[in-house]
């Protein structure tokens, strides 16, 4: 795998699957309006290389007011329609800002869907700020810092997710701080799991 | 890099409410999948796993 970590970005070239045309196809909408977003979670692994696919595409997208929220959706709903309900009220007061994630599918389709949801807690807050840009293909991604991603998948703790986390660090061990990733396994206890597979 | 205070016990509680929400979602595509030919939804599955 050919990695280039430049000036903080990450430069991926590859064959694109169909999860990466789904993905860029969402994320360029966010990004001709200029609304924050992060990749989070499984993509995160898959868009590295590990050979698995996912039904959902997880992300947090920067916190919207009803105006902002309508007018991103009149957008997406050219090309996506949201599983949970297809009234744009709803869509805002009974779930986004409820706290309940929202999944949007191209039109017609079930799967794969974009589980888009506003940052809840402060680890959520801070991963929208200290977001990393990803070129794919010389499309504009934003992915999670990695070594945060070590620490959660491993907090999150089921096998898949060990394993997820094992194959990130693995691929992407010559590029991480690891002084961030220590903080990170203190902070959410995983520092006995990272050195029992990881060391 | 200054990093996000992390409340393990609000954590905890968001995770058991990301795997309600997974569970509610497979709900829904179970049903989707049984109301939907065999056409239609193995064709989205082999395009996605594909």
């Amino acid at each position: 795998m050919k990695l280039t970590f430049s000036n903080d970005t990450i430069v991926l070239d590859k064959d694109l699957n169909a999860l990466d045309r789904f993905v860029l196809k969402f994320t360029a909408i966010l990004e001709q309006r200029q609304i924050r977003f992060v990749l989070i979670s499984g993509y995160v692994v898959i868009l590295f290389g590990r050979n698995r696919t996912s039904e959902d595409v997880d992300m947090f997208v920067e916190h919207l007011d009803f105006k902002q929220f309508k007018d991103l959706w009149n957008t997406l709903t050219d090309e996506f329609e949201c599983i949970n309900t297809p009234n744009v009220d709803d869509a805002y007061t009974e779930y986004i800002t409820k706290g309940i994630s929202l999944r949007f599918s191209k039109k017609g389709t079930f799967i794969p869907n974009i589980e888009f949801k506003f940052p809840k807690v402060e680890l959520d807050s801070w991963t929208l700020a200290e977001r990393k840009p990803l070129l794919l293909n010389g499309k504009q991604l934003f992915i999670s810092p990695l070594e945060l991603q070590i620490s959660y998948k491993l907090y999150l703790g089921s096998e898949k997710d060990i394993e997820d986390a094992k194959y990130l660090y693995d691929v992407t061990k010559e590029h991480l701080d690891v002084e961030l990733l220590n903080e990170f396994n203190t902070k959410l206890k995983t520092t006995k799991l990272f050195r029992k597979y990881f060391l | 890099m200054k990093t996000p205070n992390i409340d393990l016990k609000e954590l905890k509680k968001l995770k058991e409410e990301n795997f309600r929400e997974r569970l509610l979602f497979l709900e829904k595509y179970a049903q989707w999948v049984k109301k939907t030919s065999n056409e239609n939804w193995s064709k989205q599955q082999r395009d996605l796993i594909e």
